[in-house]
């Protein structure tokens, strides 16, 4: 009886056991190009490495991994970390995968076990630098990079290093201090499939009205005419349809200019600016150009994918069954390996209004929305030796190595793997596949960036809300009617925060009342009495 | 002397009682430690704009203001509240009834063993692999709803159901229908187990049987499981949002938003957790006037006795 027992058991338990070795995962092997000593990790960090730099490179440069699954894994930064720690051997350079949400950020940050050297939206970073979780880098930005040799730029100060100046300054957080380095760039356009544009007969738009014409017909002849998604909208479509709408007019509407930034970026509208103009009715509903900014935006939309939320938008261009995708210079490397493809593409920007699309229309070219694509950011974790940035020796090498990969030989080697991102350093070529994206971004920029306008909030509401409005789930009035409350809501909330100079701002909208006399539709707040 | 020295310290009554005070006072300190003292610091809390790293202000009442002034979620948030709280409350003190009911009728007692595990047996599901399983499998344009349509021929009814303004609220409600899996079923057959044999041959003799002894006889007899399945409805209605996090994250547009998961967002996604605590603290006083009203009008069959 006992034998059988024991049988029993140990038969179970030899089967438990063979199964789970049969099913245990197996590890993939890590890849490390030739030449390349592999990184440790931090938990086998040499005994003589004095800091142990942690840096979240993004997926598209994290070596090791082949973005899209296409091509060979990355070893950019692979090389550049271990030039690097050639030159400083008391360092060590760890590649770190971590998330970008929020609620991680929050948690890691507020207890400085975030990495050193992070990758995210920078707009993300304001609403918590007053929490002293990030390191301003402006000091370091207006002195020179040490790694550049006099009369190159960087040798004055590091800023010169970076071709697009107004892009890259204009991630200038509300308290006037600057985050991130933009280490590359990211612009949209409007990818076309040539074949669809033959057989329809017909050609690239060069204003609205043409646009609008040929997507009627590519419509007409059984195609879809752009595969867009919600965000598009939310995003850039809001961005490049203000623009054009409200350029003519900034003269009498851009109230501070700022003596640094006002050399780049020429008219922008910050967000205290927005904040006073809300309350003298623009962007509401005694706005006028503000209606014709979401009736025109719909109007666009009726051109689109049915649905706008949930489906994969790249598909249906792929399969040739749209004719246009809306889409960012990330996606030409995906396109170009892509053997489905079976059909010529190429790219345009999108064209201006006239006043045949509205009496409103700037007649100037569409201007540029993108912008930074990987944002580098040193968290709190980088001074955690002293506890204060002043000083923290820690912090100069973390900085040191932010320095060091701009580089332009440097940088190359990154940046230039693949076509994946436009350079944003001086002295580093776009590869051709990028070169149509890189044109564009030398336009003039947006005029005001709605979505990162205000607090994360305002941003949920408005993207949210748009997707009902666009697929007529909600009225044109019943839109306005939310977006008026998101607004006043998010005032309220900027103001009780950052207690903006609205009485200098007062100064500047009195004396500019006699250029606002020549435009046309300025809204009108009705008489409280 | 001999007496004196007999008697205790402290008295054999007294003694009794520290012993049990001593031993309650622990799980009292724990309870205020883990579960009061965290309600009055959110209370607190919901005075002062507080984000977790940063600096408090003091705000006063200006989170209650917004939240019933300027907030334009606030009026969607709670309408939808009560139409999942109220479908919740029709659904749950209902179905499972009659399917107890139906379960007690059987005359062979292992059918009714078989039947009791069986509907108890979907409890052991995670609610999180249940709104997945709904998300994935159910709802999604590939799922068991829209397959069944394209089978039958009706390809152009199918929809994106959670993500149509339309439908996301009703495809939201319908999770876990017919409702009649688990917890509710054994509180329920425990009520119905309970009505003393007397009572039900009386019912026979007087010719009450059928649907008129469930109306007159079971029902009246159970409303204290009704109650207590009411109250806790209500509760988990007004403070849940977990599934809909999975389903939808509130969405379309604010189509299936709570006012508890616009309380998850603002703290754990938009930063502001003084606003947020704003916001449990008014779940919490709704959730507290609710249950008064329900211990005060809805009276179980031994208390309306006792009332006699």
């Amino acid at each position: 009886m006992i034998f059988k027992k024991i049988f029993k058991y140990s038969s179970l338990v030899i089967i438990l056991s063979v199964g789970t070795y049969l099913m245990w995962p197996v590890q993939d092997e890590k890849y490390i190009p030739e030449g390349v000593e592999e990184t440790c990790s931090s938990t086998c960090t040499p005994a003589n490495v004095k800091y142990n730099i942690r840096f979240v490179p993004g997926g598209y440069y994290f070596p090791g991994i082949a973005p899209a699954g296409i091509g060979q894994p990355n070893k950019g930064f692979y090389e550049v970390a271990a030039a690097y720690e050639n030159l400083h051997p008391d360092t060590k350079i760890t590649f770190c995968d971590a998330m970008a949400r929020r609620e991680y950020l929050v948690t890691q940050l507020s207890s400085s076990k975030a990495p050193d050297i992070l990758n995210v939206n920078v707009e993300d970073v304001w609403p918590d630098v007053q929490k002293n979780w990030y390191v301003p880098l402006d000091n370091y930005l207006n002195n020179p990079n040490p790694y550049i040799p006099q009369g190159k730029p960087g040798s004055v100060q590091w800023w010169d290093m970076f071709k697009f100046q107004a892009i890259s300054r204009g991630k200038l957080a509300p308290n006037g201090k600057m985050y991130c380095i933009s280490y590359d760039m990211i612009e949209t356009a409007i990818y076309y499939n040539k074949n669809i544009f033959k057989k329809v007969g017909v050609k690239i738009p060069k204003n609205w009205d043409e646009y609008e014409e040929i997507m009627t017909k590519i419509r007409k002849a059984g195609y879809t005419p752009i595969q867009t998604v919600v965000t598009i909208y939310s995003d850039w479509g809001i961005d490049l349809f203000l623009d054009q709408l409200y350029y003519n007019i900034l003269p009498g509407i851009d109230l501070v200019k700022d003596p640094v930034r006002e050399k780049y970026l020429q008219g922008y509208l910050d967000w205290d600016e927005v904040c006073f103009l809300f309350k003298k009715g623009f962007f509401t509903r005694y706005d006028k150009r503000y209606r014709e900014l979401w009736k025109l935006l719909k109007r666009f939309r009726k051109f689109s994918n049915k649905d706008i939320a949930t489906e994969d938008m790249i598909r249906g261009f792929v399969r040739g069954d749209a004719a246009m995708i809306w889409s960012s210079n990330l996606i030409s490397y995906r396109f170009k390996a892509d053997k489905d493809i079976d059909f010529d593409w190429g790219v345009f920007y999108l064209p201006k209004f006239t006043t045949n699309t509205t009496k409103y229309a700037s007649g100037v070219d569409m201007c540029v929305i993108g912008g930074s694509g990987a944002q580098f950011e040193i968290s709190n974790s980088a001074f955690s030796d002293t506890g204060d940035p002043k000083t923290s020796e820690r912090l100069k090498r973390v900085v040191d190595f932010m320095q060091f990969i701009t580089v332009p030989d440097q940088y190359r080697k990154v940046v230039n793997e693949r076509p994946l991102l436009v350079p944003n350093i001086k002295g580093v070529e776009t590869l051709p596949l990028l070169k149509p994206f890189e044109k564009i971004l030398h336009r003039r920029y947006t005029t005001t960036k709605w979505t990162y306008t205000f607090d994360l909030k305002f941003s949920d509401i408005l993207e949210r809300m748009l997707l009902l409005y666009l697929d007529d789930y909600i009225s044109l009035d019943e839109w306005i009617e939310w977006q008026e409350k998101n607004l006043e809501s998010a005032y309220r909330r900027f103001t009780r925060k950052k207690h903006p100079d609205f009485a200098a701002m007062e100064k500047e909208w009195q004396r500019l009342a006699p250029i606002r006399k020549n435009y046309i539709d300025m809204p009108e707040l009705p008489d409280k009495n | 002397m001999a007496d004196k020295k007999d008697k205790p310290f402290i008295s054999y009554k007294l003694r009794g009682a520290l012993v049990c005070y001593s031993i309650i006072i622990i799980p009292i300190l724990l309870l205020g430690l883990f579960t009061y003292l965290p309600v009055f610091w959110a209370f607190q809390k919901s005075f002062y704009d507080f984000e977790i790293g940063g600096i408090s202000h003091f705000v006063g009442l200006s989170h209650y203001i917004e939240y019933f002034t300027t907030d334009p979620t606030t009026y969607i948030s709670l309408v939808n509240m009560a139409f999942f709280t109220l479908f919740a409350v029709v659904v749950r003190l209902s179905l499972p009834l009659i399917v107890a009911k139906l379960i007690i009728s059987i005359q062979s007692e292992r059918w009714r063993h078989f039947y009791r595990i069986l509907f108890l047996a979907p409890i052991v599901v995670p609610g999180v692999a249940t709104m997945l399983i709904w998300g994935g499998m159910i709802y999604s344009s590939q799922g068991l709803i829209n397959e069944f349509l394209r089978l039958i021929g009706l390809g152009n009814y199918t929809h994106a159901w959670l993500a149509n303004p339309g439908t996301a609220l009703i495809a939201v409600a319908m999770v876990g229908f017919p409702f009649i899996g688990g917890f509710e079923v054994l509180i329920y057959y425990a009520g119905l187990s309970g009505i003393p044999e007397s009572v039900n041959e009386a019912a026979l003799l007087e010719g009450c049987v059928g649907i008129r002894k469930f109306f007159l006889i079971d029902i009246p007899m159970v409303l204290s499981q009704l109650k207590l399945i009411l109250i806790l409805t209500v509760i988990a209605g007004i403070q849940g949002f977990e599934g809909l996090i999975i389903l939808t994250s509130g969405g379309p547009g604010y189509r299936t938003t709570v006012p508890g998961l616009m309380m998850y967002f603002n703290a754990f996604s938009f930063q502001r957790f003084g606003y947020a605590c704003a916001v449990g603290v008014i779940l919490f006083v709704l959730i507290f006037t609710l249950t008064i009203i329900n211990f005060k009008f809805f009276k179980s069959a031994e208390e309306l006795q006792a009332t006699k």
